[in-house]
């Protein structure tokens, strides 16, 4: 796993897909709006869908990172005042290995790691809605070790376990001001693990048609024990102890129906539809070890609601070694009216994308991938009452390598 | 979608997405012009907080925050006489009050307001600032009564008390002579704010209902409030300025009324004997628990009964003597620290007919209302602020100051933002609303 150490491990600002779901699963996928689950191109398919990856002809190692480069500002209603995020850039990742046991065997096995979700945004400093929040990081990794048999020519079942592994970091002020002028803070940092699993069907009744449907099941992150630390004037610490809390981040099962066609050698159109069970994240509750009088467990209600995702795209070979490709998605915000957070500013939304695929030989090949999307929501919290419109943009940039033997 | 490709280009080229911008709707004063706003009213216009007159809260009053609300889209001086010292004044001559650690009779140290000072910035107040740096936009004065609003020479200490106020004659054009509306007027003010007759409930809920009684709701200026109120928005209204009052809020919600309980008095088997000995042959019985104090009534055959639930304590009782000196149990509260039933539905029928008088007059001389009242009451049912809960619970609660009756900064800003609500709404203005979350609440050590 040094490969993990290279990254930073930060995730960007949601502007990708809905709540903190990020879609950046692989290149060749990234081409074409991430559809694939029924376009087996490349070992990627261990996670867009297990059945697919044993109708992969080689064994492949692949690497690959997007760098998101996003930027959200922020109108609040009434004051007219903005405030605009300092996201880092993030870097999702992806690194999968497909192996298969002996020559021409129907049996493949793979891992795949990856980072489905995950988001980082920072409010500038003394931003009207810090006491809601001025820091998120959240990040899981996946781990899934991969099992894909091919029953036939025509049908490939697979299925992987997951561990998931996350780290949460959430600050907001606290309204206790102190002689130096500052307002409290508190920052609940965690690490925590969750498990669950991926598994698919992949039918090729043609050669002009493909069919895939795939359920990666729903991962319950328990943060256990992560470390609440509060920072407030003196005559306050006993009523704000710094000490642990629990909390669990629910991350939605998604149900995908891909479907591929291929009208000749050249040209490939996938489309994937993808449910997602975002119902599933309906409070955001911390619960604080130590409660006292001022410090009570939070409950807070985020009423997500289970959503769908079009996803369209193409691929057209312009020569045996080079493809090109374009997609289009459209995901509709599971973020209700009055529930619109500082954490996921999110809206239905339109991603554009393009892609391109170059060999070098027959081991080798670079995958390359360019993203845009931007949302715009206007909405009055109900829970903070914050009002106003966000509007976040972003770049997603992406480079894969694959090695083939 | 619009995408501007070179835009788009440059910003992949530097990795970093363009900030998005979102197009904010157009600020506008509407039909008001406040080149020259005069705020006039009592303790929240002068920006009294912390039982005192202080800079920072002068510079925090809802006028103030107004008037920087309005310069934001255009230019306007709007002075205030900003106190030079930095302990405030009151008329008691103490400092204003910050929050830090007080021993009580028990030896017992807890958080709780204390003075600043051993005592106020007495001097500013005998010093007239009118000659050398007046006149003031903000002529907010405490501790103004609506009938003493165009009191000639209410700045000149030889009419007395009641007829004479230091904060006035600090800031007055001539001490001897003037009046709070004259140099109001004298102003050519373009637009005003006026809040009125919250001090005149205040006085009287302050003193226990021991002071004399508010002022008839009809009379002539100087004697009753329509009169009175008439002649403050008639004036201004005479010389063109377009304007907004305040209706008052119901005082006895405030915290200073609200935070002690009447049965707060807890008693063991042993008070229990030792109380109902004494009382006993006065027709009073206690038990184990909590009692209701007991306070002084002369109506009552013995002097004495026991509160009764809705009736309120004052702030200003002596919490010492009520821990360690037995009162409210073996020796009855003083009057001046409670406010029966028959002094609170006074204040509340007074409430009332001020209320509907201020309404009247508002649609009568065709000026923006604000309904402080309502506004009031929604802070005091608890609100949240971006975040931020709220509510009138003294010292915690957010938006009242230490004296658990004068809003603090947060507060100010909230009350200047209902201001500027109806202000857009009469005036078909936009004016933006101040951003609570940049104002001080209570300071914690």
């Amino acid at each position: 796993m040094r490969i993990l150490l290279l990254f930073t491990l930060l995730l960007p600002l949601t502007t990708l897909s809905q709540g903190f779901q990020v879609n950046l699963q692989g290149q060749t996928q990234q081409g074409m709006a991430s559809a694939g689950t029924a376009l087996i191109q490349d070992a990627s398919s261990l996670f867009f869908n297990p059945g697919g990856a044993s109708f992969v002809n080689n064994n492949e190692v692949s690497i690959g990172a997007t760098m998101v480069a996003s930027k959200g500002t922020f109108l609040e209603h009434n004051t007219f005042a903005t405030a605009n995020t300092t996201s880092p850039l993030g870097t999702p990742f992806t690194a999968y290995g497909l192996f298969q046991l002996k020559d021409s065997s129907k049996l493949k096995l793979g891992l795949a790691v990856y980072t489905p979700f995950g988001s980082t945004v920072e409010w500038e400093d003394g931003w009207s809605g810090r006491f809601a929040l001025t820091r998120l990081q959240l990040l899981s990794v996946f781990f899934q070790p991969t099992v894909s048999y091919r029953i036939t020519d025509k049908i490939g079942l697979g299925a992987g376990f997951v561990y998931s592994y996350g780290k949460v970091n959430l600050q907001k002020d606290i309204p206790t001001l102190g002689q130096n002028g500052n307002y409290g803070h508190v920052e609940l940092a965690g690490t925590g693990h969750g498990l669950g699993y991926n598994v698919g069907i992949y039918i090729e009744p043609t050669d002009y048609l493909s069919i895939g449907l795939t359920y990666r099941s729903q991962v319950n992150m328990k943060l256990n024990k992560g470390t609440a630390t509060f920072t407030v004037p003196e005559s306050l610490e006993d009523k704000f102890p710094t000490g642990d809390f629990n909390g669990t981040l629910p991350l939605p099962q998604v149900v995908t129906l891909g479907l591929a066609v291929k009208p000749n050698d050249k040209l490939a159109i996938a489309l994937d539809v993808n449910y997602v069970g975002w119902k599933a994240y309906d409070t955001l509750a911390f619960d604080y070890v130590e409660n006292t009088e001022s410090l009570e467990d939070t409950k807070s209600p985020r009423n997500y609601k289970n959503i769908f995702v079009f996803r369209l795209g193409g691929q057209y070979t312009l020569a045996d070694k080079l493809a090109i490709r374009a997609g289009i998605g459209y995901g509709i915000s599971p973020v209700q009216d009055g529930y619109v957070t500082p954490e996921t500013p999110d809206a239905n939304r339109i991603s554009y994308t393009i892609g391109l695929g170059y060999k070098i030989g027959y081991h080798f090949a670079v995958d390359a991938s360019l993203l845009y999307t931007q949302i715009e929501r206007e909405d009055t919290n109900l829970e903070t009452n914050l009002s106003g419109t966000f509007k976040v943009a972003a770049f997603a940039p992406g480079l894969a390598l694959t090695y083939k033997f | 979608m619009q995408l501007k490709p070179i835009i788009l280009l440059a910003c992949i080229y530097s990795l970093s997405a363009c900030q998005p911008e979102i197009a904010a709707e157009e600020l506008s004063l509407g039909e008001i012009d406040p080149t020259t706003y005069v705020a006039i009213g009592t303790e929240g216009t002068a920006g009294y907080a912390d039982d005192a007159l202080s800079s920072t809260g002068q510079v925090n009053s809802f006028a103030q925050i107004l008037a920087d609300q309005f310069s934001q889209i255009t230019t306007i001086n709007f002075s205030s006489p900003i106190l030079l010292g930095t302990a405030g004044i009151n008329l008691d001559g103490a400092s204003k009050l910050i929050l830090g650690y007080k021993t009580d009779c028990k030896n017992e140290t807890s958080l709780s307001p204390v003075r600043l000072a051993p005592q106020g910035d007495i001097s500013e107040l005998s010093t007239n600032i009118f000659g050398a740096i007046g006149p003031f936009n903000n002529m907010g004065i405490p501790n103004t009564r609506i009938l003493d609003m165009n009191l000639s020479g209410y700045g000149n200490s030889a009419n007395g008390a009641g007829n004479y106020n230091p904060y006035y004659s600090r800031i007055a054009s001539d001490e001897a002579n003037s009046s709070i509306l004259q140099d109001a007027i004298g102003q050519n003010p373009t637009f005003y704010s006026v809040q009125l007759g919250d001090h005149d409930l205040l006085s009287y809920a302050l003193s226990g209902g021991t002071s004399t009684i508010p002022p008839p709701a009809n009379g002539a200026a100087g004697v009753g409030f329509d009169g009175s109120l008439n002649e403050v928005v008639q004036s201004l209204n005479g010389i063109g300025a377009k304007g907004i009052i305040g209706n008052i809020p119901d005082i006895t919600q405030f915290p200073y009324f609200t935070t002690i309980p009447y049965n707060g008095l807890t008693l063991n088997a042993e008070d229990v004997v030792t109380l109902n000995s004494v009382f006993n042959p006065l027709g009073l019985t206690f038990q184990e628990g909590d009692n209701p104090f007991t306070v002084e009534d002369a109506s009552e055959p013995f002097g004495v009964r026991k509160l009764e639930a809705g009736e309120l304590i004052l702030l200003s009782i002596p919490l010492d003597s009520v821990k360690c000196n037995g009162m409210g149990s073996i020796v009855p509260i003083p009057d001046k620290y409670v406010l029966s039933h028959n002094e609170i539905t006074i204040l509340k029928s007074k409430l009332t007919e001020y209320n509907s008088i201020i309404l009247s007059t508002s649609q009568s001389n065709n000026i923006a209302h604000v309904d402080v009242n309502s506004f009031y009451n929604s802070l005091n049912s608890g609100i949240v602020y971006n975040g931020v809960s709220m509510d009138a619970n003294f010292v915690t609660g957010g938006f009242f100051s230490l004296d658990g009756r004068n809003l603090n900064p947060i507060g100010q800003a909230l009350l200047a933002n209902k201001y500027i609500e109806s202000i857009n709404d009469k005036y078909n203005s936009r004016i933006p609303f101040a951003d609570v979350t940049k104002f001080s609440g209570v300071i914690f050590p």
